[in-house]
């Protein structure tokens, strides 16, 4: 501890000189920092921010690519509250958002909990192979869970029949092929968000748990009461991060079921909003319209995720 | 200091460096040097055209790119035609080329580079897929979907149906009578005859009239034209026959099914043919190949367009010219199979007498050239896509259990105008 404030007076002992110092130094050495963060926010304004500026105003037009744009006002924004496609990918992007993020956190959390055990053998092993899954292609995963989930020809389904269920057509309803999807989602990140738990657990001190159980405290109450409280900071964070990503859920949808393009089933099963925004945009070439889709999905987005800041807060809060 | 200076200009220069590319990007250029910069999609066989051309014509640079699939090229050149770096040739699905004629100010009128001196050589409506309501003709027609009916014969034989091709073709004359032998061939296999109904019933049927989605003046029509309904009750009628597998086209369980007898019928567009030896070799010899009830059929094509901003329109024009002619279009026929557009080829002996023994002693040639050459022409219009797709997705729904079939025309309506804004 000691060392570590006489290491921070020093440097602001060597801060405060360098300012007195700074007075007689030429400009470009004092704009010197704002130079070399620069490229990131230029590089932001080119290819983020300007993008999403366009959008608000694309979404304001009847906007053909190669064609004429026709200024209709608020007209797609009106359009799209009627449209039953639109209120259905957004049932289905909420559903596959909660059982694919729900049990993907539970998921992560229990390994990491199982990974962080003192007795554990070749423990950096399986800490670096929970990462395969988030490195490996979307599209080479896609491919596997399509052919697993497979109607006539699946593993699962030839799972199911040995002990007597028939076989289930996944894709064809709008639960089962939620499910594929989350399944995919889950697959994807549940190594990425047990690494961060993995991480948050190594950081509570030992003596901790030693002392909880020269109290009498059980493992259970040592989950509830030392690990959950110590990993609050990251649970929230992946909530934050899993809600944004769960809201966007693109590639395994588009993937998943080739032969139907890009509506993810012939009646819409599961064509998330990111992919009905893709589908209108540039399956059907309504730049206009999807580019309201595109803005009320960042609205969605922003609501969430002021929602999440607040009971976040009020977590911290209650700690 | 000195030091401090330089990284500091280091790292202005790198700034303007990036504020420079991203400005300057969008202006392209060309080097001037007449390279033909030529887009194509993936498993088309261009690379074999260029090298031919270019093997005849030394002075000649051309840079072919395989987009991707023929969505993502055509998704790639709107893109380009927007505002970017147009290539000079490239190569468009035939589904996707009513959005394109619809805009035809993004390409070069071909008329203006003499496509009306070939005009003659290629099947009318085919070529006239290609040209505006304004006259202007954006593409050339580099191949066709001819459409037929695959059948397993000795499914067919097991069964105790007739198996020879021209027993069959004069079984399944209409559609009714081809909806019958299917429940003849469930009844005394008790397995799927067809793979499904809506490619390989709807997809033909829809093309068998004389006046499809858009009226000759350009109305949309799908929802009052009695025939498209009409085409639709017969996929209709086939499901609830109980002849098919209820196996979307492409799906794995599909693929799969071709080799394992899970369906003893369904339609192949001429380019799907080839995909039989690769999904199921060990059926070589069993299937047989002919004329979808009512002849015509088309299932796919694809055209070659100039973009209007294109650096070497002249250039391209040669190339379409030289790869298209007749001749070229026949040899290449003859080397990968790809069915002409031009109506002498059509009609050449090599074309007429083309048989594949994977495919028995089938007149393969023959059936696809009747289904182009029969096929009658109608009006489109931009949206033929979507409401398609929207008609294909109502049967598709039906088939996966998700609609009875008494709404899957409701379906079809809704699925249609919703899509089209209604």
């Amino acid at each position: 501890m000691s060392s570590t404030q006489s290491s921070i007076s020093r440097y602001s002992a060597r801060r405060k000189d360098g300012v007195s110092r700074g007075i007689r130094e030429s400009i470009p050495e004092r704009f010197a920092p704002y130079v070399y963060i620069a490229p990131f926010f230029v590089i932001f304004a080119i290819f983020g921010l300007l993008p999403l500026l366009f959008t608000f105003y694309v979404a304001l037009f009847d906007w053909n690519p190669i064609g004429d744009h026709e200024f209709v006002g608020f007209a797609n924004f009106s359009r799209l509250l009627g449209d039953s496609r639109f209120w259905n990918a957004l049932v289905n992007t909420l559903g596959i958002f909660l059982i694919s993020t729900i049990p993907q956190l539970i998921i992560a959390l229990f390994l990491a909990h199982l990974l962080n055990h003192a007795r554990l053998r070749a423990a950096n092993f399986f800490r670096m192979a929970m990462l395969v899954p988030y490195i490996t292609s979307v599209a080479a995963t896609t491919i596997v869970f399509a052919q697993i989930f497979d109607k006539n020809y699946g593993l699962l389904n030839w799972l199911l029949s040995l002990v007597g269920i028939p076989d289930i057509n996944w894709l064809a309803t709008n639960y089962g092929s939620w499910v594929v999807v989350s399944v995919m989602v889950i697959w994807r990140w549940f190594g990425y968000n047990t690494l961060l738990y993995l991480a948050a657990l190594q950081a509570i001190p030992r003596d901790m748990y030693e002392a909880a159980s020269v109290d009498g405290a059980t493992g259970w109450k040592q989950f509830q009461h030392i690990t959950i409280p110590s990993l609050r900071p990251v649970i929230i964070f992946t909530v934050v991060t899993s809600t944004i990503g769960g809201l966007q859920v693109f590639t395994e949808p588009l993937l998943v079921s080739p032969e139907t393009g890009l509506t993810c089933g012939a009646a819409r099963q599961c064509q998330t909003l990111a992919l009905f925004l893709y589908e209108q945009g540039f399956g059907q070439y309504a730049f206009g319209y999807g580019s309201a889709i595109g803005v009320v999905l960042f609205v969605i987005v922003v609501v969430i995720a002021l929602i999440n800041f607040f009971l976040s807060t009020r977590m911290k809060g209650g700690q | 200091m000195l030091k401090k200076h330089l990284l500091t200009t280091a790292g202005l220069v790198t700034v303007f460096a990036f504020a420079a590319t991203g400005c300057s990007s969008s202006d392209g250029g060309g080097d001037g040097n007449g390279e033909l910069e030529f887009w194509s999609f993936t498993g088309i066989g261009q690379k074999d055209d260029v090298d031919k051309y270019l093997a005849d014509h030394p002075d000649a640079k051309i840079k072919l790119t395989e987009v991707g699939s023929s969505q993502e090229t055509a998704q790639a050149l709107t893109t380009a035609l927007a505002g970017g770096k147009v290539p000079d040739l490239v190569l468009i699905q035939g589904e996707d080329m009513p959005k394109f004629v619809e805009n035809a100010h993004n390409f070069v009128d071909l008329n203006t580079l003499g496509a009306g001196d070939i005009e003659d050589d290629y099947v009318p409506w085919i070529y006239g897929q290609a040209t505006s309501r304004d006259g202007e003709t954006i593409g050339i027609p580099t191949d066709a979907g001819g459409l037929a009916m695959a059948y397993r014969a000795d499914l067919f034989e097991a069964a105790g149906l007739p198996s020879e091709p021209d027993d069959v073709t004069a079984a399944w004359s209409t559609w009714d009578d081809f909806i019958e032998f299917g429940e003849e061939y469930v009844a005394a296999t008790g397995k799927p005859f067809l793979d499904n109904v809506s490619t390989s019933v709807f997809f033909a049927t829809v093309n068998q009239v004389s006046e499809q989605y858009y009226s000759p003046d350009g109305e949309v029509v799908f929802d009052t034209n009695p025939q498209v309904k009409e085409a639709f009750d017969v996929a209709v009628k086939a499901y609830e026959a109980g002849i098919g597998a209820e196996l979307p086209a492409f799906s794995s369980g599909w693929t799969a099914g071709k080799g394992k007898g899970d369906y003893a019928a369904m339609t192949a567009p001429s380019w799907m043919l080839s995909s039989f030896k690769n999904d199921a070799p060990n059926t070589e010899g069993k299937w047989r190949v002919v004329a979808v009830p009512g002849v015509a059929g088309n299932w796919g094509g694809s055209y070659l367009a100039i973009p209007k901003r294109a650096e070497n329109p002249k250039a391209a024009w040669e190339y379409i010219k030289a790869m298209q002619s007749p001749e070229a279009q026949l040899a290449k026929f003859n080397e990968a199979g790809s069915l002409p557009t031009t109506v002498s080829s059509l009609a050449a002996p090599d074309m007429q007498e083309y048989t594949d023994d994977f495919f028995g002693d089938s007149k393969i040639g023959a059936v696809m050239s009747d289904s182009i050459t029969q096929f009658q022409p109608f009006s489109t219009g931009p949206d033929v896509g979507a409401i398609g797709t929207g008609l294909m997705n109502a049967l598709m729904t039906m088939e996966d259990g998700g609609i009875t079939p008494d709404k899957a025309w409701d379906t079809a309506l809704s699925n249609v105008n919703q899509a089209l804004g209604k």
